[in-house]
């Protein structure tokens, strides 16, 4: 058993005391970061990247890994209590979670959002284990052209499943392409859109990128609006076992919720918000009581939460084995391999056994200590949820500040940062996504050096994209994608889901 | 886009012109017409012996494109819009002290060190925030300063002056 000694590996270095720490360093913070809203996983991944040069590229993975899925429990709890996402991929646990928790049921609520996410988090690491190898081994064959189309497909899918106008989420990425050419051209060493700074030379950075377009910008937006007031449903949470009725209710949401999650973590362009998004209207559906949707149905909580773990989870899968990021998170992952000189790509399983098991291993020990972490201290993210925003900003300003500065140890990386804050916040307001230039930035470079590598194999024709049967199939699929986009019928169908 | 949006201008011009994909088409014309003008004078060589400006004028002229063709969708979108700007006047002003803040405080870490560089972070962020109160923010700055110190000079061991260098 190829995977059993897979696993006993996995194990054997994500058991080691240092990997827990880490570990459990990285579902704290994912926690605390899911439990307050106006700061989310992708920010705070940006500014912790940096710090894990200091580590051991398999710590710093584990650590990194953990705030995200850590994020995905916490999220629930202040959507729940305080009808606040902590996290947009708890958005819709907020409908029926703080229904619960008005009808006293708070207790309930956040045992089953706890649960389902558990149980989803050991279904989609089992997932990871038995997919990833035979992907990986597919992924090894592949040359250049199937590389480039294989990012093409993954720029498509990412804008198909993006929310709202797929032609605002195509100019963001191309915006992101550009970006990504700032710096010096490695094939001709000639300075593109440098200003004649020192500083651009090596290019923009994804952290400081993320954490201006994703951190300062949510900072911005929040003091741009009115403070709303918090109220937490403080009464004390007595009962957080749920009643039969509550499992025998939630237990197929929960399987649906993980089912659906998992796939839909492993498209480009998915993850754990809109895993969340289509769960809920899954259930809504398929239920025998959709009238009890919005008036505090189980089922709204626990398929969603369980839906948000797979996703956030099984979207490592083509990050890990084909070197492809699906969502901002995992082109930071990315990032962060590469800090420490690891070329992503499914050469990782092989060349580093260790790592990659360990680091699969550390996502169940993890998601066991999450499911502590958020149950039985339920009470200290409680009282954590009272500190005032107007205090939590200033935190969180201070450290994006300090945490973009290390990234090249400039001042102007904390300039840039700004500026791109303020470019973020411009954008929210005009319904422009951020995530798809996010990936554009990460994709752009590899899929140019992959093109002129191409290119160069076949000696200048582009007809070599379309001999080779792998690259022809994925730009068809490419294609089909976009072709189910541009069709008004199925676009409208495809909002519907999304108001839903 | 910050523009103010208090110009005179006759109501169905408001309306158009701060519709968001109007807004949206609009920057992105600009950014592209800034990458055509930054890039007028890379080398752009030929499909196969790509230059350096080949990549970057291409995106450009895509990028202008698809700029136009949103901000016409949303001409043509009469319901789409409130007349409403979609960045108030009123949000103006926290927004960019954030932004001050956190250039002043790149500008302040390496020459004034990390404790005056967080005072000032704390003092303009938090003319930011709506609802000042003195007392608070002396707090928050104290405590502030001190986990800022225990977690990246202390615990991380960064190399940041800590006071400023006369």
């Amino acid at each position: 058993m190829e995977l059993l000694s897979n696993l006993a590996l996995g194990f054997s270095v994500a058991l080691t005391p240092w990997n827990m720490l880490f570990a459990f360093i990285g579902a704290m913070v994912g926690t605390l970061i899911g439990v307050l809203p106006g700061i989310g996983p992708i920010a705070t991944i940006a500014m912790l990247l940096p710090l894990t040069f200091h580590l051991e590229p398999t710590a710093g993975l584990i650590m990194l890994a953990g705030i995200f899925y850590g994020a995905q429990y916490g999220g629930s709890t202040s959507a729940i209590l305080i009808n606040l996402p902590g996290e947009t991929s708890s958005v819709v646990t907020t409908i029926d979670g703080h229904q619960m928790a008005l009808q006293g049921r708070a207790g309930a609520a956040l045992a089953a959002a706890a649960l389902a996410s558990f149980f989803a988090g050991c279904v989609s690491t089992a997932l990871i284990a038995t997919f990833a190898p035979p992907l990986a081994r597919l992924g090894q064959s592949f040359g250049s052209p199937e590389y480039f189309s294989l990012m093409v497909l993954g720029l498509i899918a990412a804008v198909v499943l993006a929310h709202g106008s797929v032609i605002k989420a195509v100019a963001m990425i191309v915006l992101g392409l550009l970006l990504g050419l700032v710096g010096t051209d490695g094939n001709t060493g000639g300075q593109r859109f440098t200003f004649g700074l020192n500083d651009l030379a090596d290019g923009l950075d994804v952290a400081t990128l993320a954490i201006g377009l994703f951190g300062i910008s949510e900072i911005m937006a929040n003091l741009a609006q009115r403070e709303s007031s918090r109220d937490v449903v403080a009464k004390k949470i007595t009962r957080l076992w749920p009643t039969a009725d509550d499992f025998r209710r939630g237990w197929p949401a929960v399987l649906r919720g993980t089912g659906l999650g998992a796939v839909l973590g492993v498209l480009p362009g998915g993850g754990a918000t809109l895993s969340s998004f289509a769960a809920y209207a899954l259930e809504k559906r398929v239920s025998n009581r959709p009238e009890m949707f919005g008036r505090g149905a189980i089922e709204g909580v626990a398929a969603p939460e369980a839906a948000n773990n797979a996703g956030a989870q099984s979207s490592f899968i083509p990050m890990l084995t084909l070197g492809i990021p699906g969502n901002p998170v995992m082109a930071l992952m990315i990032g962060a391999l590469m800090i420490h000189g690891i070329q992503p790509g499914p050469q990782i399983m092989t060349e580093r056994p260790q790592m990659f098991w360990g680091m699969v291993a550390s996502m169940w020990v993890g998601n066991l200590m999450l499911v502590i972490i958020n149950l039985p201290l339920i009470g200290f993210w409680v009282q954590l949820l009272k500190v005032p925003y107007r205090f939590l900003y200033l935190a969180i300003l201070l450290f994006c500040g300090i945490g973009v500065y290390t990234v090249s140890n400039s001042p102007a990386a904390v300039v840039i940062a700004a500026v791109f804050g303020l470019l973020g916040f411009v954008f929210q307001r005009l319904n422009c996504e951020p995530a798809p230039l996010i990936l554009g930035f990460v994709l752009g470079p590899l899929m140019e050096e992959n093109l002129r590598r191409a290119l160069r194999v076949s000696g200048g024709d582009p007809m070599i994209f379309l001999n080779r049967p792998i690259s022809l199939g994925l730009l068809i699929t490419a294609a089909i994608l976009l072709l189910i986009v541009a069709l008004p019928a199925i676009r409208s169908t495809r909002e519907q889901a999304f108001q839903e | 886009m910050t523009e103010d949006s208090g110009f005179a201008l006759s109501r169905p011009w408001r309306r158009i012109l701060l519709h968001r994909d109007v807004l949206a088409g609009l920057l992105f014309i600009a950014v592209a017409g800034l990458g055509l003008w930054l890039s007028r004078d890379y080398p752009v060589g030929t499909a196969l012996r790509m230059g350096t400006g080949y990549m970057p004028r291409l995106l450009c002229w895509i990028l202008l494109a698809l700029g136009a063709l949103i901000s016409a969708r949303g001409f043509r979108d009469p319901g789409g819009s409130t007349g409403e700007s979609p960045i108030g006047r009123e949000a103006l002003w926290p927004v960019l002290l954030v932004f001050v803040a956190l250039v002043v405080f790149g500008l302040a870490l390496e020459r004034l060190g990390l404790v005056v560089a967080v005072l000032l972070l704390v003092a303009i962020g938090a003319l930011a925030g709506r609802t000042l109160r003195l007392a608070e923010t002396v707090l928050a700055a104290a405590f502030l300063v001190t986990l800022a110190w225990a977690v990246f000079i202390a615990g991380l061991g960064l190399t940041i002056p800590v006071w400023p260098e006369w």
